[in-house]
């Protein structure tokens, strides 16, 4: 073997290293962000590594299908790879808020990558086959695709994704892919036709993706993550609504529909409020109904009482309640509330479930989203509380969350004045959650409690008996300060409160 | 593979793929056109039937299940009446009140709402407490109406000069000289609404034969609704078009040809009031009327004979010989019956009694006339700015009355598909003309004419569109043309044959609503009850 012969086989084999630590990357990136964006790693990583393996048996496969100008075609292919695993990352981001169906987008990139990979182990060991004696290049070959593989299954977790982000990962391993295809032309320029197509194309490839690289953050914004401030670290729709949540150091955020839900740097401040007070004032309550609240955090607090049998917790959507009894931060958060064996999870339409309901509670805790729209507006109407006291035990209690009494007093106090159509007493209150500014809820009975707020479980974070005393007062800018209208079917009066209110608020 | 063939597949992929775009943009909308069973009511005018095959005897045959119908055999059977037949040309009961069903929701075939009813209709609104419309006992100084079935806000919005507007009276864009007249308008029908006449009675009320016959009102009946505009100086364009939008709405009749009286009728009769409603609310349900009718329907199933047209009716001694054309056995066949309600229009009453000199009057006087309805099924619409998507949604200017949401009453969240009811009065033509134009249009005709109506106001449609079923009604309802409310030739029609053979149809009322057709039933029944003798 000549010492040229030997050099470009070493050449080759590095090659093969470079080409191994890259496919791993992208299969690893895709994998990834499928966890990221679509929840549930361990399907998506499972079902992201099968098809890439099983693509990189089709390639394997069509290799024999080439006969002529083998190593233009392994640069060609490498170019290839280094295009698309390069920007897969980047082209994922952008299509997830914009396709319906994202996942076709993503295992048809897992899939191709996993075909051009599949394709350059094949083809390497043809070229190098009248070079090398069979043994030794099996040997050779293998070796470095295991080498390769290994480093980039511990650089990805410890360098990649904390230093540079998945999008300038997969772009800088699409810089060496091409990089590699590059330098193989340059250097078989003499073995190869055509060999100033492949390099232009080539350098065209390596420059877009330096400019790419360097431009990643923007890339970044044309995806969601730039409305929410920090990253998202999970984010779905479903057929009710958009789950969004972001993490930074500090705090976890829950979005739907891009209304923030909850962070968990206050949340205990709005659901100890929305909880206790009820829950103190009623007699070894066991029959608790919790209407919305799928995250779980509402019931946590329900469950620091040891009188309650069951907790019915009615949520809209599965996914919701889903997420909130499988994701690890997200159970840890609601202390596994969902998935104690008192808590009975029906994902059902509220209103609809309320209307067959035939038990008696003896609390109920609303916890629906504001009354933004016609089709949330119906969830605080006459109609809705008739059915809200017909499931309320005499001596019971509702809570409802009522928006902010400061940001929309007449909304507040609108849900107010059509809990006392219907024929409950009322107690309005009200604190503040930092994340949400100055909010609201009312306590509605059929008769009023003899005890108001007699226990408090311990230990709380944020309620005291003397906070509780304070909860009940309004200042004059929290007022309404005119006659109401009460909120039913056919008028709607409350989303329209609601509209002008926030409208105005959201304007500065 | 070779780089050609590589090259070759992918531009194969690319030809695969932009045929499917293709496929994509002229996509063909799904449905079919349904006809109230016309070629079977054809046969009626165009088929000589043989001999009937079969005779059986019964006390009372009721001829067409629509709401007069129905409310008539209810009558009879809350009197005790059980030897009673219904029988009817379609596979189901119900007429105008027809109502369809898929996995979205129920939806209307025709009429699709009642207004709160005038309180005074003590028949009617016992019926509305039967079926939980109204909740509170009859003792209660209002009655209370099932919050459920108020329409939900909002109601109604009206797509005018770009935008959409809250309420169907023009508002956005409206120059304040033409608001006035509305308001003007508006003044002069709640001045109507109040009115009495010489005699006493409500200047307008439901039935319209129990308004008063004070000529001061009934010399409305010789003018058209345009002329009376015009009389009072009412010229804005705007007020004109919603003028004429409600009488076609109601009656598929434009002002320029409708009765003045009538036409005022439908602003100035309705004076209903509930403890939790007004007399502008109306009632609703996914499946319009045809909720009611189910109602109605209700303890008369054993009665129901469907599919069976009726041939001819003749005088045979006491008795009436009822034939009638089985159509799902293709035979005539016999009823002998006491008493016989003609509960279909006066058209076909005529030829059922081969009754020339009738038929020359029905020409000659009523016309009736022919409707397009469709059901779109539908996915998320995109939105014009202005008010969301509400029950009714008109545009200023279009042909049709615009669309109203079946779904719109439902309570549950997350509804992202609908089905649309679209309504579409044909009253370009005559009626004869019209009704021959809409039986030749096919269904993809149709839907251009629906899609070409409705992405003014949803620029997706074309995509979102999954079906469009289409119900041509040929003779929908008579038209209330002047002299016909005031006039004669009403009573001449109506009049019992040798009191055994009564009339029960909206086209005698006057107009066709959904109270004037039950005390249409009514009446006839009650007709009925004086004359049935023996085993009942």
């Amino acid at each position: 073997m000549s010492k040229k012969e030997s050099g470009a086989q070493w050449l080759l084999l590095t090659a093969v290293f470079v080409i191994a630590t890259c496919g791993l990357i992208y299969e690893l990136v895709a994998g990834t962000l499928a966890s990221y964006l679509l929840g549930d790693s361990i399907t998506q990583f499972s079902t992201i590594i099968g098809v890439y393996l099983f693509s990189m048996g089709i390639g394997s496969f069509l290799s024999k299908y080439f006969n002529q100008n083998l190593l233009a075609w392994f640069i060609r292919i490498e170019l290839l790879v280094g295009l698309v695993g390069g920007f897969s990352s980047a082209l994922l981001f952008i299509v997830f808020p914009l396709a319906a169906s994202f996942r076709l987008i993503l295992y048809a990139i897992v899939l191709i990558t996993g075909v051009l990979v599949g394709l350059e182990i094949p083809l390497l060991m043809r070229i190098l086959e009248k070079k090398v004696a069979f043994k030794e290049l099996v040997s050779r070959v293998f070796t470095f695709d295991y080498i390769g593989a290994l480093l980039a299954s511990l650089i990805f977790p410890l360098l990649l994704v904390p230093h540079l982000g998945l999008i300038r990962t997969s772009l800088f391993f699409g810089i060496l892919n091409v990089g590699v295809g590059w330098y193989l032309a340059h250097h078989f320029s003499k073995e190869i036709r055509q060999v100033v197509l492949l390099k232009t194309a080539a350098i065209t490839l390596l420059l877009t993706q330096l400019v790419c690289f360097v431009f990643s953050e923007s890339i970044m914004s044309y995806s969601e993550t730039m409305t929410y401030d920090d990253n998202v670290v999970y984010s779905t729709s479903t057929p009710y609504q958009r789950i969004v949540i972001t993490k930074n150091k500090h705090e976890l955020r829950l979005f739907l529909n891009g209304n923030l839900q909850f962070s968990t740097a206050d949340e205990y401040r709005y659901h100890e409020a929305l909880v206790h007070p009820t829950f103190s004032s009623l007699d070894q309550p066991e029959q608790v109904l919790v209407l919305g609240g799928g995250d779980g955090l509402a019931v946590r607090e329900i469950l620091k009482y040891p009188s309650v049998k069951q907790v019915t917790l009615v949520d809209l959507d599965p996914a919701m309640t889903k997420l909130f009894s499988r994701q690890e931060m997200l159970v840890r958060l609601n202390d596994s509330s969902l998935l104690n064996s008192k808590v009975h999870v029906h994902n059902a339409d509220a209103f609809t479930w309320l209307r067959s309901n035939k038990t008696l509670f003896a609390a109920i805790v609303v916890d629906f989203p504001d009354p933004s729209n016609f089709s949330i507006g119906k969830l605080y109407s006459t109609s809705f509380y008739q059915l809200l006291k017909r499931a309320l035990r005499p001596d019971g209690i509702a809570v409802i969350q009522s928006t902010s009494p400061y940001v929309a007093p007449k909304s507040f106090w609108c849900v107010d004045t059509t809990l006392r159509s219907v024929g409950l007493h009322t107690i309005a209150y009200h604190n503040y959650v930092p994340s949400f500014g100055e909010w609201g809820y009312i306590m509605a009975t059929p008769e009023e409690p003899h005890r108001w707020f007699s226990h408090l479980p311990a230990p709380l974070k944020f309620l005291n008996p003397t906070t509780l005393q304070q909860m009940l007062t309004f200042p004059e800018d929290m007022k309404a300060h005119q006659l109401l209208d009460i909120n039913k079917l056919n008028n709607q009066a409350l989303v329209k409160y609601f509209e002008e209110e926030w409208g105005k608020y959201l304007e500065h | 593979m070779r780089r050609r063939s590589f090259i070759q597949s992918i531009a194969g992929l690319t030809v695969v793929s932009s045929v499917i775009a293709s496929c994509h943009r002229q996509r063909v909308i799904g449905g079919s056109v349904i006809g109230a069973n016309f070629h079977t009511g054809h046969l009626l005018r165009d088929k000589k039937f043989a001999a009937p095959v079969s005779t059986t005897e019964h006390a009372v045959v009721i001829v067409g299940g629509g709401i007069s119908g129905l409310s008539a055999a209810r009558y009879l059977h809350r009197q005790g009446v059980r030897d009673i037949v219904i029988l009817d040309l379609e596979k189901e009961m119900g007429g105008n009140a027809a109502c369809g069903k898929n996995d979205i929701s129920a939806y209307p075939w025709g009429a699709h709402y009642v207004p709160i009813p005038n309180n005074d209709l003590t028949e009617y609104t016992d019926f509305m407490r039967e079926c939980g419309v109204i909740t509170s006992d009859a003792a209660a100084p209002l009655p209370a109406y099932n919050d459920y079935y108020i329409c939900f806000d909002p109601e109604e919005r009206l797509y005018i000069n770009g935008q959409w507007q809250e309420g169907l009276i023009p508002q956005f864009g409206v120059p304040a000289s033409e608001k006035a007249q509305i308001q003007q308008f508006l003044d002069k029908m709640q001045a109507f609404r109040l009115a009495k006449g010489q005699d006493g009675k409500d200047a307008f009320t439901i039935p319209l034969d129990h308004s008063s016959k004070d000529p001061a009102f009934t010399q409305l009946d010789s003018l058209t609704m345009k002329q009376w505009l015009q009389q009072q100086g009412l010229t804005s364009p705007y007020l004109q078009w919603y003028v004429n939008y409600c009488t076609r709405d109601d009656y598929g009749t434009t002002y320029d040809e409708i009765s003045a009286w009538v036409g005022i009728h439908y602003f100035a009769s309705r004076k209903g009031k509930g403890s939790n409603a007004e007399h502008h609310d109306v009632l609703t349900w996914p499946e319009g009327n045809g909720w009611l009718a189910a109602h109605l329907k209700q303890e008369l199933q054993p009665y129901f004979h469907n599919e069976a047209l009726v041939a001819r009716i003749q005088q045979e001694n006491d008795t009436l010989a009822v034939d009638y054309f089985d159509v799902k056995e293709s035979r005539l066949k016999r009823i002998i019956a006491q008493q016989c309600i003609l509960a279909v229009p006066q058209f076909v009453a005529a030829r059922i009694l081969q009754d020339e000199a009738r038929l020359q009057k029905v020409h000659q006087h009523i016309q009736y006339s022919p409707w397009m309805v469709a059901n779109i099924r539908t996915k998320e619409l995109k939105e014009r700015s202005g008010p969301p998507l509400s029950w009714d949604n008109v545009i200023y200017n279009s042909p049709s009355l615009g669309y109203v949401e079946a779904t719109h009453q439902e309570i549950r969240q997350g509804i992202h598909r609908r089905n649309l009811t679209y309504y579409l009065p044909l009253t370009a033509h005559t009626p004869a003309e019209g009704r021959k134009a809409a039986l030749e249009r096919t269904h993809a005709e149709w839907v251009k004419l629906i899609v070409e109506d409705l992405e003014k106001v949803h620029s997706n449609i074309t995509d979102a569109i999954e079906e469009v079923n289409v119900m041509i009604w040929g003779h929908a309802m008579a038209k209330p043309l002047p002299g016909i409310a005031h006039g004669t030739i009403r009573q001449e029609l109506a009049a019992s044959v040798n009191d055994r053979l009564h009339f029960a149809h909206t086209d005698l009322a006057g107009n066709s609503i959904f109270e004037e057709a039950f005390y249409q039933g009514l009446s006839a029944a009650k007709k009925v009850m004086t004359h049935l003798s023996g085993n009942i």
